[in-house]
């Protein structure tokens, strides 16, 4: 069989939820790898382009999300990280995003979340996971190592900056994101950390994140950095908006969200702004293992 | 599943939850693991939150047990796998009298377990006690098991006189995540009858606040959708209301705090031995804001009506509070 016929098998696979062999996986992994190696800290897309926010391995979500807004390649999109950790399906979730990088390059981006971390998946849930479905840490391993190749951004038609987190009091330019040598573990602190940590406060200036890492961004900070880097929007996810979006500072920020309402961000080629809303696919259509979830409270 | 085994479930969930923190060496609770099994490893913030829960409880706990010299009585009402009694043994912290009382399945289970594990038993056999055991009670000298219906004033008042408390004596009473569960008007009888029947009493409630704003209404319905309905979230508003519904049924003071406070009452030290560190940890804030303990005395003994919440170390033998497996 053909490489391109058994990833479009592996698609199929994934697309119902089933797991790819790990020789498989492996092949894949290097191959996501060779493409990321190629893309910029500030990765150039272009309009009509669907924007979306954390996945967290919830992968009917994912699929009522597709649904929603347009199979890949047909509708072009941009993820802003977190595929992985909380859901059931991370394993499913992630390997699918990087076949479809593999098959449809152009038509899908993904930038790296805070969750794509080895620290953060060996305690919320992926790492486990791995091990669950494959009876080894293999798969972890192939996965963490393209963590390390995602992208930190995307710019698109370089009007509209799109980051997990938000800002870094280390960062003025888009010139100095380009300028981080990304193929690391998220650092505790500095630039890149920031980006993939950092969230928006109605505030001036800079802030300490409650988070312990990353910085609270105020409008001014903003307004500064849109200025000087000629954005008009800055796009992000990272934090949960029960309205699935949400914006700051007089639309010059907005979060993203797939969570109990899903938002996906949609822009036509003229930029032209709208928001598809949907609510997590229903408990029946989402097979969810006899196994009660974890507890998210203190019962 | 009925809404009462619903809420009984939720004694798995805090007792599997306690263990997996034990296991990564937040606090030492040789007893918990004869009561559960090992289960998958929780969110980091949920293990640091059990942790700032035990230690909360523990601290208010063993205020009164000071204040009373061990000379007064500790009833702790829903009090599931509770371990407590076991590790104030331990600590020659044990008052006169110890009284758990919850559903009488979870009764019969936690009996079946002191019956079948050594360790558990041996320590109620200690001083020569003789030990009463039925289906659903158990009575070993000052430690006593009884199932009763909460809702059921009659009922509390009739097993709690079987075990023989004295209402002369200060007592403590209980409850963590328990009055929430309940009816308004039960959990307001619940609490009028105490300091009707009691010449002195203080109350510790562990449980949900800050339960109007969107992230208690996301609660409310995750919580609902598991069979769990919150009757009792009225009282949950904010700390005012928690103190209200105390002050409303005949106690003579109460206080509270938010478990964000608690949590910040650590000492640094002890938030430096976390791995991974608070920095790798999300969302813990938010879910730690939606919790607090509240305090209430009435006719208190010297002393127990100055209360305020001082933070009082958990026994603990491994230095770092571990959860990276690599």
């Amino acid at each position: 069989m053909s490489d391109m016929s058994n990833l479009d098998r592996q698609i199929e696979n994934l697309r119902r939820c089933e797991i790819i062999k790990e020789s498989e996986v492996k092949a894949l992994c290097a191959k996501v790898r060779e493409i990321l190696v190629e893309e910029s800290n500030v990765q150039r897309v272009d309009s009509p382009v669907t924007v979306c926010g954390d996945i967290h391995g919830q992968f009917y979500d994912l699929r009522e999300l597709f649904k929603v807004g347009g199979d890949v390649p047909d509708t072009n999109y941009l993820f802003l990280g977190d595929f992985v950790d909380r859901g059931f399906y991370s394993v499913e979730t992630f390997l699918l995003m990087l076949a479809l990088k593999v098959r449809y390059p152009d038509r899908i981006t993904l930038i790296r979340g805070n969750h794509e971390s080895r620290q953060i998946t060996q305690v919320y849930g992926f790492y486990d996971e791995c091990l669950r479905k494959y009876g080894s840490i293999t798969v972890w391993r192939y996965c963490i190592e393209v963590f390390d190749y995602l992208s930190l951004s995307a710019i698109i038609d370089g009007k509209i900056f799109c980051v997990h987190g938000g800002l870094s009091p280390s960062i003025q330019t888009l010139d100095q994101i380009r300028g981080i040598d990304r193929k690391q573990e998220v650092p505790h602190d500095g630039p890149m950390c920031d980006l993939l940590w950092s969230d928006p406060e109605e505030t001036q200036g800079w802030g300490v994140s409650p988070r312990g890492a990353g910085y609270l961004f105020g409008s001014d900070v903003v307004q500064q950095f849109n200025t000087s880097n000629d954005i008009s929007l800055i796009c992000r996810a990272h934090q949960l908006v029960m309205e699935g979006y949400k914006w700051h500072f007089n639309e010059t920020v907005l979060t993203v969200w797939c969570g109990n309402v899903a938002a996906i961000f949609e822009l036509d080629e003229h930029l032209k702004q709208d928001f598809k809303i949907f609510e997590a696919a229903p408990q029946e259509q989402r097979g969810i293992p006899s196994k009660k979830p974890q507890a998210n409270y203190f019962l | 599943m009925s809404e009462d085994d619903a809420v009984r479930a939720t004694n798995d969930d805090a007792a599997s939850c306690k263990r997996a923190a034990v296991q990564l060496g937040y606090w030492k609770d040789p007893y918990i693991n004869y009561f559960m099994r090992a289960s998958e490893r929780k969110a980091p913030e949920i293990n640091r939150g059990f942790y700032v829960r035990v230690r909360g409880v523990h601290s208010l706990l063993k205020q009164f047990l000071e204040i009373t010299k061990c000379q007064g009585q500790i009833v702790n009402l829903g009090a599931g796998f509770d371990t407590t009694y076991w590790n104030l043994k331990d600590e020659n912290l044990a008052p006169k009298s110890f009284i758990e009382v919850d559903f009488q399945g979870i009764t019969a289970q936690k009996m079946y377990y002191i019956q079948h594990r050594k360790h558990l038993l041996d320590k109620l056999t200690a001083d020569q006690v003789d030990v009463q055991i039925s289906s659903t009670d158990l009575h070993a000298g000052q430690y006593h098991i009884v199932a009763a219906d909460l809702r059921n004033v009659g009922e509390l008042k009739k097993k709690l006189g079987e075990c023989g408390v004295d209402f002369n004596l200060p007592t403590c009473f209980l409850t963590e995540c328990v009055l929430v569960y309940m009816p308004p008007e039960a959990s307001e009888a619940l609490l009028r009858w105490i300091p009707e029947h009691f010449k002195s009493a203080f109350f510790v409630n562990y449980e949900q606040v800050n339960m109007g704003d969107r992230f208690g209404k996301v609660m409310i319905d995750n919580l609902r959708a598991r069979g769990c309905g919150l009757p009792g979230v009225q009282y949950c508003q904010n700390l005012e209301s928690q103190k209200q519904r105390f002050l409303s049924t005949g106690w003579t003071s109460a206080d509270a705090i938010n478990m964000v406070d608690v949590y910040r009452s650590l000492p640094q030290s002890d938030v430096q031995s976390f791995n991974p560190p608070p920095i790798l940890v999300d969302l813990g804030i938010e879910l730690f804001s939606h919790y607090c303990m509240v305090w209430a005395c009435c006719r208190p003994p010297l002393g127990l009506d100055l209360v305020i919440y001082k933070d009082a170390p958990l026994v603990t033998d491994k230095k770092v509070k571990h959860e990276l497996p690599l």
